[in-house]
């Protein structure tokens, strides 16, 4: 069941009114129903993959309580790795298998030697990437004694399965969000019309902005030969947005939807593209998964504490565990790669940690500087996204050429022109007023959030009617989201 | 606090709810007029507001819809005919097709059923989709026959507005009638034929060159339909002749498994007593020139057909 559904519309408001009306009385029977909820949802992709959510579940679950009650080092040593050998085993059999099975045969063909690699060509469950991320944050932060062992199973579930978050995040914490499960929830108007908002810029977000770039950026790339580089250029940029108004559409209604049950999830996105550096778009792109890896890799491998080959060793090494943990591909290494390579020479001048606040804080405009560092990251940025969004790694190599020669030419220029006009220019006009409420929302948590509040209430209203004919005029037949394949 | 909450939604969503159904029904009703998507739409309107009924019924794809001249048929028995060749679709929705018709007019005394290699083959996409936008909103007969192709969910033949969400050339084509700049009385159909001013194209040798021979698959729900749609014809009195109207020489070469399709309409046409006119060996299919692809004769040709066509049902049928 995807967010941009009538079964999701369907689905929502009936979970909301039996959690709210019906099992309002007791926490445990609002517990029972967001988990029953949760496996439906997930269960409508694929009901056979939801054993395996039950079992990663089952298995966090008592490898956690056995930790705990271990009564030595190497009982719970044991129990630890036991837990995180199989999470990681899932993992490395459903997604990663083939990759590395194809990728030992490619390397021995290189050698001379000739093998027909065995492959399991296996679907890929949906959310996998996530929940057991899920899973190992909690495992590990029992192991180090961060948090203690959940005893009830069904509060320890929703935290799992929480269906805003299971398919593809926030990677949420035990420490933010078990709390949150355990206590009573109390319904706040403020709230809740806060989170159908998100909801709606969510939708807004993915429906019109991914959706409608995905149709050129998908046309570009699967033709790259058949145009010239300002059109690559074009096609770079359309998937740039393309895939921030998915994922973080995507998060915006999930973390909308939750704030509806009285639960608030991690910030996954804070205007990224607003960026002055690529240190400071990396700590507001996938805030979660960012913060994942800095805690329960970056810090455990010494993170920045060491001499300079050992940040710069580090650095490189969270970059690429973080391009790997997007799909088995060389061209999400890269990905992971280059963007070690952007921040390189931020780490080696210290000056990671220079832009902390939102840019242009109180102000309308950017400053000259402020603007050249933003259009700087975000090229950057596009760049990288080639790797990301292309085939393999040749693709986006000679995509990145074709890009970049005969800049000089007519015919560079000409072309992209037509395709404009192709993606219609009512479209871009769309997404200039995207890229301006953003701009204009950026001190909030999400760009609607004090979008138009001292507005006439008239104008307000119309304003939400409009996103809603948008979304009716521009919607249809579904997309997935992107991220639900990670 | 909820009490609040739930009432302004309810608020915000009412005109959005109020609205759909009248949206609905005035884009519905503009889209009506088009004479786009090769004038299925006036088929559709004749059949729903009773202005298809006749003697003669002509079904099939859209080998029924550009062969059979109903003029020429009408002028020769003296009966009124009407085709409903529904272009690009087999027995499936061609039998949907008749049970509109049978809602909405009188029941025919014969059935002009065209059948071919297609027939009994279904596909999975539901071609020219579009086509069933302004009909299909809680319609039982759309929702059980074209929900088992790609195309359509449960939503959007009984939530109002939900199919045309997103369909911005759909919308535009609406509008187009709205604003009076399209005419809807520029008809692309004559009591539903449609004869083509074509000479022969390249659609066959592009099709060998793509492979060199065409395999059918027989659908078997689709060969059961018919075969139920036969035994509800001679339960009613309604006269059926199974046609296989003239096909290109070449083009029936083409088609691996050809005999065995044909077979299936012999057996039925045997087992019902049922007539089964083959064309496909007639002088017609062996001439290029009344031809403008393997499968569908051009105006002249189907001219040709329709006239000996409607000799031999002249002197086999009516004169019974």
């Amino acid at each position: 069941m995807l967010f941009n559904t009538i079964s999701f519309a369907l689905f929502l408001p009936l979970v909301f009114l039996l959690y709210w009306f019906v099992t309002n009385k007791s926490i445990k029977a609002q517990n029972i129903l967001l988990l029953v909820s949760s496996y439906f949802f997930y269960a409508c992709w694929d009901w056979r993959f939801l054993f395996l959510l039950v079992f990663s579940t089952l298995l966090d679950y008592f490898t956690g309580l056995k930790m705990e009650e271990a009564k030595n080092q190497t009982a719970k040593k044991f129990w630890f790795w036991l837990s995180i050998s199989i999470n990681l085993g899932f993992l490395g059999v459903f997604k990663y298998y083939d990759f590395f099975a194809t990728s030992f045969a490619e390397a021995l063909a290189q050698v001379g030697v000739n093998t027909s690699p065995i492959t399991l060509n296996v679907i890929l469950p949906v959310g996998i990437s996530f929940y057991t991320f899920h899973g190992l944050s909690y495992v590990i932060d029992i192991y180090y004694s961060k948090i203690k062992a959940e005893k009830n199973f069904i509060d320890y579930s929703v935290f799992v399965s929480f269906f805003p978050l299971l398919v593809a995040g926030p990677i949420e914490r035990a420490t933010h969000l078990l709390p949150q499960i355990q206590r009573e929830r109390v319904f706040d108007y403020n709230k809740a019309v806060d989170g159908l908002k998100q909801i709606l810029w969510g939708l807004f977000k993915k429906v019109i902005i991914a959706d409608q770039c995905a149709i050129y950026a998908n046309l570009i790339f699967n033709n790259s030969d058949d145009y010239s580089g300002s059109t690559l250029f074009l096609g770079a940029v359309l998937f740039t947005f393309q895939i921030y108004g998915d994922f973080s559409g995507y998060s915006d209604i999930a973390l909308g939807t939750a704030r509806l049950f009285g639960i608030e999830l991690l910030q996954n996105f804070s205007f990224p593209y607003f960026s002055r550096d690529i240190a400071e778009f990396w700590r507001r792109w996938h805030i979660s998964l960012s913060t994942w890896f800095r805690d329960y890799l970056y810090i455990p491998l010494g993170g920045s504490k060491g001499g300079t080959w050992m940040k710069v060793r580090n650095t490189f090494i969270i970059f690429i565990v973080s391009g790997f943990w997007h799909g088995a591909n060389w061209t999400f290494i890269a990905w992971g790669f280059l963007n070690a390579v952007y921040f390189l020479p931020l780490l080696l001048s210290n000056s990671n940690r220079n832009n902390l606040d939102i840019v242009a804080k109180g102000k309308n405009f950017p400053s000259l500087k402020e603007f050249g560092m933003m259009l700087t990251t975000f090229t950057l940025t596009v760049i990288a996204w080639i790797f990301f969004r292309a085939e393999n790694i040749t693709h986006a190599l000679h995509y990145i050429t074709e890009m970049t020669t005969n800049i000089f030419n007519y015919e560079f220029y000409s072309q992209s022109y037509k395709m404009l006009s192709k993606i219609g220019f009512q479209f871009l006009y769309l997404l200039f007023l995207f890229i301006l409420i953003e701009w204009n929302g950026r001190e909030g948590k999400y760009a609607l959030e004090n979008f138009g509040v001292k507005w006439y209430k008239p104008v307000r209203y119309s304003f939400y009617y409009g996103v809603i004919l948008l979304l009716f005029l521009y919607g249809g037949k579904e997309q997935q989201f992107i991220y639900f394949q990670f | 606090m909820m009490k609040k909450f739930l009432k302004k939604l309810f608020l915000f969503a009412l005109p959005l709810m109020v609205l759909s159904i009248p949206l609905d029904i005035m884009l519905s009703n503009y889209l009506k007029k088009s004479n786009n998507y090769n004038g299925e739409m006036e088929v559709m309107n004749d059949i729903y507001s009773g202005k298809a009924s006749c003697d003669i019924a002509i079904m099939g794809s859209s080998r029924a819809w550009v062969h059979f001249n109903p003029e020429i048929i009408e002028k020769a028995v003296n009966q009124s005919v009407y085709n409903f060749g529904h272009d690009g679709h087999n027995f499936w929705l061609q039998y949907m097709r008749n049970l509109e018709y049978n809602k909405y007019n009188k029941a025919p005394k014969t059935i002009i059923q065209s059948v071919d290699v297609f027939t009994i083959q279904k596909r999975k996409n539901l071609y020219l989709y579009e086509q069933f936008l302004p009909y299909m909103l809680w319609n039982s007969n759309m929702a059980k026959y074209t929900s088992t192709y790609e195309g359509y969910d449960f939503f959007d033949y009984y939530i109002p507005l939900v199919r045309y969400c997103g369909e911005k050339e759909v919308l535009k084509e609406a509008y187009s009638y709205w604003k009076g700049t399209k005419n809807p009385n520029d008809k692309t159909r004559t009591k539903g034929y449609a004869g083509r001013d074509k000479k022969w194209n390249s659609d066959l040798k592009k099709a060998t060159v793509k492979k060199e021979k065409y395999t059918i698959s027989i659908d078997k729900p689709s060969e059961e339909l018919l075969e139920k749609f036969i035994i509800e014809c001679n339960k009613n009195n309604i006269k059926l002749i199974l046609v296989y109207t003239p096909e290109y020489i070449d083009g029936q070469k083409f088609v691996k498994d050809r005999n065995k399709v044909i077979d299936v309409y012999k057996k039925l046409s045997k087992k019902y007593a049922v007539p089964f006119w083959d064309y496909s060996s007639d002088s017609i299919s062996f001439n290029k020139d009344y031809f403008y692809n393997a499968n569908h004769l051009n105006k002249t040709g189907s001219n040709l057909f329709t006239t000996k066509f409607a000799e031999r049902f002249k002197k086999e049928i009516t004169t019974k």
